[in-house]
């Protein structure tokens, strides 16, 4: 009876292949192999943020008369409603850093080597997707802060040479950020980012499988020095039960953060208001909100702002594309090494003083 | 002899011209200033006001200031005159101000009292509805408080100076110069403008209920009325103060050092346990609210919802209010039902404040067992890791 | 304790993973409880709305008003002695008391401190420093509706 049932499955399913390879698959280990889990951290607080916010459409109510009531509702009415909120705020947060911390590590390890140049192309779409999730739901829960700091951020766009006015008018749906925004940042979040979000990490995902682990130059070298082979972990079940240890703590700290320190709502977006104190984005936007605060007005003609999103694009850019042009030297990838900690280091150090500054602000 | 008629003659031409060019100074100012005036806006000239002097020396410009009131009355006085520029405007103030104490003092020659400039400004008048006008509610106090506060000169006429210090510190000043709500009283609210003068024993209770009118009502209907205007005590100062009002407080009602009642009663008089219930009523509301508030702000703070225990919280501070005005019954009845009302919104609002903290407690202890299910799960699962690592390397 | 289990591999191993699917359970049980209960929906159906129905419109008898609830704050509806109907805000702007309607006078009347509103909200006596704030009035079928003024 169950064999027949077994087979029943098999020629319907035909996963035995899968299956085989998952069941071969193994994961080095040296040095640095905690960084392989921070890509399965990121894909599970991906997977909390879906599943959570699958229940937050549920009460949810995309209008600008009706969006802050409804997630007051979802914080105060609804059984747990809170807990959901406030792990889905939570979880976005962590995600940012995690998804961050994944795509250090593998600068820093030189995974992006060839033959994995697309995986980390289709990683950097999905990091840029992850603070796009961010920027549109930030807005979702219309209060003041998020209103104001959407304004703030939308109205960046317009630093843009040539099709600045149409991407202003593009993110806000019309002139200014209205009800339409809120309609519009809705669509995106909950449609169109997480569809091109779930080819983007199938496509990411195909790839890490089909390549295997990367494993860093200078543990090669050592290996094929010593004569020996790298040390390997089964994926199944000892390298899995391992990623789910870790899931299972950042399960715990969310479920902490949100019972200890939930997710504020602030008051209703009053778009007549003045624009309180302390607006800003989320924290990983605040860098570049520090940067274009020190930039000058102009420079040789150009506006400041102009010159910013320049380098921010070339930037962006160059990090997108950068297992084309990367050098494989060794002292190449030093230097690269040391130019992404100063860049890390400078981005750290602009959030602290944005976050110093407003701080300050509110004393 | 001829050197010295000339020198003495150059001389007498230099101070001549020196007072010329002062007057023209004065002139040339008061031309400026009267470019904003609302009678140069009416098509007024100089000459309406300062038409005795033809010829050019300084003082026969300037009106002599018994006669301002007149001349300035000349045409405020006359309604048909007056209406040209405003139906509705009042003419009735030269005659207010004869009667006022400023007027009656200043028809005896006294040069040192208001006059119609000392308020309204001489040239620069802008109308008394303009916020600008040193009479708009705003101003007026400072307005009275340049002669008002002036020990020296109060002092020649046998009056105190402090009224303005005193009313600066009252709840009436606080309302208009701090929240700038311009209904509440200063100082012409109660002693009038043009009929300025204090207002006696028996008027002082009317003045105050312009305002406060159920407070006066039920005082009104009280025995303190008959007791109070039997001893000749002007109603509501008798507690209140008449400049420095301030925000009363429950402690007013008791029989210790301090609380005003004590001022004429002791626990052997008639009316102690009254008071003594009153103020037990008003402690007991006010205790109850503080601590209802403040569970109802931790829930609040903690994340919690606590729209019903805020209305329960409303209602018992409308309560509160309602027995504060009731205490001017003198009386225990009225008083001891609102005042049972408003404490039993407020256990209502403390329980559902409790309701809330109970929720907080609930969830904690969820996180709490969620989180020991998780750290044993943890546990396990670390050993089970440890005991695979063995084959595996 | 473990040291004596140890020599029994296989029977340690089975103690393990049973423990194992035991914790599981409860973590999975401590996930999906609360996902089940917010299925659930309240017993409020909706969010605070920006209208509420203030009754029936023939149940509000001319020169006469009544207080309904808009969220957690109190509104007055009124029908006028013209029989129009109006609403305002319930929540006198002197001390937050809540006030109501006097037919005798034809007005708005706060019983805290004897604040007066005429019936187009403006305060006309009394201490209130404010007139009240105007809600929209409509009639949808038999309900009166008041609308917040944005």
């Amino acid at each position: 009876m169950r064999r027949r049932l077994d087979a029943w499955v098999r020629e319907r399913l035909p996963l035995e292949p899968l299956v085989e390879a998952v069941r071969h698959k193994t994961v080095p280990q040296h040095r640095s192999s905690f960084a392989y889990y921070l890509g399965g951290m990121t894909l599970f607080l991906f997977g909390i943020q879906v599943g959570t916010g699958a229940l937050l459409l549920l009460y949810y109510r995309p209008s600008a008369s009706e969006a802050y009531e409804s997630v007051q509702f979802i914080m105060t009415r609804v059984p747990f409603g809170w807990l959901v909120r406030s792990i889905h705020a939570w979880s976005a947060n962590l995600m940012v850093a995690a998804a961050v911390a994944h795509l250090v590590s593998v600068l820093f390890l030189h995974s992006y080597r060839r033959p994995r140049e697309l995986t980390w192309v289709s990683g950097v779409l999905l990091l840029g997707l992850t603070l796009a999730f961010g920027f549109t739901g930030y807005l979702l829960p219309w209060n003041q802060l998020a209103f104001f700091a959407t304004r703030v951020g939308t109205d960046m766009a317009a630093a843009v040479p040539f099709a600045g006015d149409f991407l202003v008018r593009f993110t806000r749906g019309g002139a200014d950020v209205t009800g339409a925004t809120l309609t519009r940042l809705f669509g995106m979040h909950v449609a169109i980012l997480p569809m091109i979000a779930t080819v983007l990490v199938a496509v990411h995902l195909l790839l890490v499988q089909a390549h295997g682990m990367s494993v860093p130059p200078g543990v090669e070298r050592n290996a094929q020095q010593a004569g020996r082979p790298i040390r390997s972990l089964p994926f199944l079940p000892h390298f899995v039960l391992r990623e789910l240890f870790g899931w299972t703590v950042a399960l715990a700290l969310l479920a902490g953060l949100s019972a200890f320190y939930p997710w504020e709502l602030g008051t209703k977006a009053d778009p007549f208001a003045p624009a309180p104190a302390g607006i800003r984005p989320e924290w990983y936007f605040l860098w570049m909100f520090q940067v274009l605060k020190y930039a000058p007005a102009t420079l040789l003609g150009i506006p400041g702002e102009v010159l910013v999103f320049a380098g921010l694009g070339i930037g962006g850019v160059l990090v997108l594309l950068l297992p084309f042009w990367a050098s494989r030297t060794d002292r190449w990838r030093r230097a690269l090494v040391g130019v992404a900690a100063c860049a890390l280091l400078v981005m750290a150090a602009l959030t602290v003083i944005a976050l110093m500054a407003d701080g300050g602000a509110h004393k | 002899m001829t050197t010295l008629r000339v020198v003495i003659g150059c001389a007498a031409m230099l101070f001549a011209s020196v007072g010329v060019v002062q007057t023209q100074d004065r002139v040339e100012a008061a031309r400026k200033a009267f470019e904003g005036d609302v009678h140069m806006a009416a098509g007024l000239q100089c000459a309406a006001c300062h038409s005795g002097g033809g010829d050019a020396a300084a003082s026969s410009y300037a009106v002599e200031r018994t006669r301002i009131a007149p001349m300035c009355a000349r045409c405020h006085s006359d309604p048909a005159y007056m209406r040209q520029f405003d139906p509705q405007v009042r003419t009735d103030q030269y005659s207010q101000y004869l009667t006022s104490a400023h007027g009656r003092d200043m028809a005896r020659g006294e040069l040192r009292v208001a006059t119609c400039s000392d308020c309204h400004g001489v040239h620069g008048v802008v109308r008394a509805s303009d916020p600008r006008a040193p009479v708009a509610p705003l101003h007026v106090a400072k307005t009275c408080a340049t002669c008002h506060a002036d020990r020296v000169r109060m002092a020649a006429f046998g009056r105190e100076a402090t009224p303005f210090a005193d009313w600066s510190t009252s709840v009436h000043a606080t309302a208009l110069l701090k929240r700038g709500d311009t209904s509440a009283p200063a100082c012409s609210t109660c002693h009038g403008s043009h009929g300025a003068t204090p207002p006696g024993v028996t008027e002082v209770a009317n003045v105050c209920a312009q305002c406060h009118v159920r407070e006066a009502d039920l005082f009104r209907a009280s025995p303190k009325k008959a007791i109070f205007d039997g001893m000749g005590q002007a109603e509501c100062l008798v507690c209140h103060e008449n400049h420095a009002i301030h925000q009363p407080a429950d402690a007013w009602v008791g029989l210790e050092q301090g609380a005003v009642c004590a001022t004429c009663h002791d626990a052997s008089t008639k009316g102690a346990q009254t008071i003594n219930g009153v103020r037990l009523g008003l402690d007991a509301l006010t205790r109850g609210l503080a601590s209802a508030e403040s569970v109802v702000e931790r829930a609040r703070r903690a994340g919690m919802l606590v729209d019903d225990a805020r209305v329960m919280l409303q209602e018992a501070r409308e309560h509160q209010i309602q027995a504060r005005v009731l205490v001017h019954t003198f009386a225990d009845k009225p008083f001891a039902d609102v005042a049972a009302k408003g404490l039993e919104a407020v256990q209502r609002a403390e329980r559902a404040g409790e309701v809330a903290l109970e929720e907080l407690q609930y969830r904690r202890r969820g996180l709490a067992v969620a989180t020991l299910v998780i750290i044993g799960f943890l546990i396990t699962l670390g050993w089970k890791i440890r005991r695979l690592a063995a084959p595996g390397s | 304790m473990g040291d004596r289990v140890a020599d029994t591999g296989p029977a340690r191993r089975d103690v393990l993973n049973w423990l194992l699917g035991s914790w599981l359970v409860g973590v999975l049980g401590s996930i999906l409880y609360p996902i089940a209960r917010y299925l659930v929906p309240p017993e409020l159906p909706e969010a605070a709305p920006p209208s509420v129905v203030a009754g029936k419109a023939t149940a509000l008898a001319t020169n006469s008003g009544r207080i309904v609830a808009f969220g957690t704050a109190p509104v007055i509806v009124i029908r006028t002695p013209s029989g129009e109907l109006c609403a305002f805000s319930a929540t006198c702007t002197h001390l937050t008391c809540t006030v109501q309607y006097r037919p005798d006078l034809e007005h708005i009347w706060c019983a805290c401190h004897n604040g007066h509103y005429d019936l187009n909200g403006r305060n006309i006596a009394g201490p209130p420093p404010r007139p009240l704030d105007r809600f929209d009035v409509t009639v949808q079928g038999e309900d009166i509706v008041i609308v917040r003024r944005t």
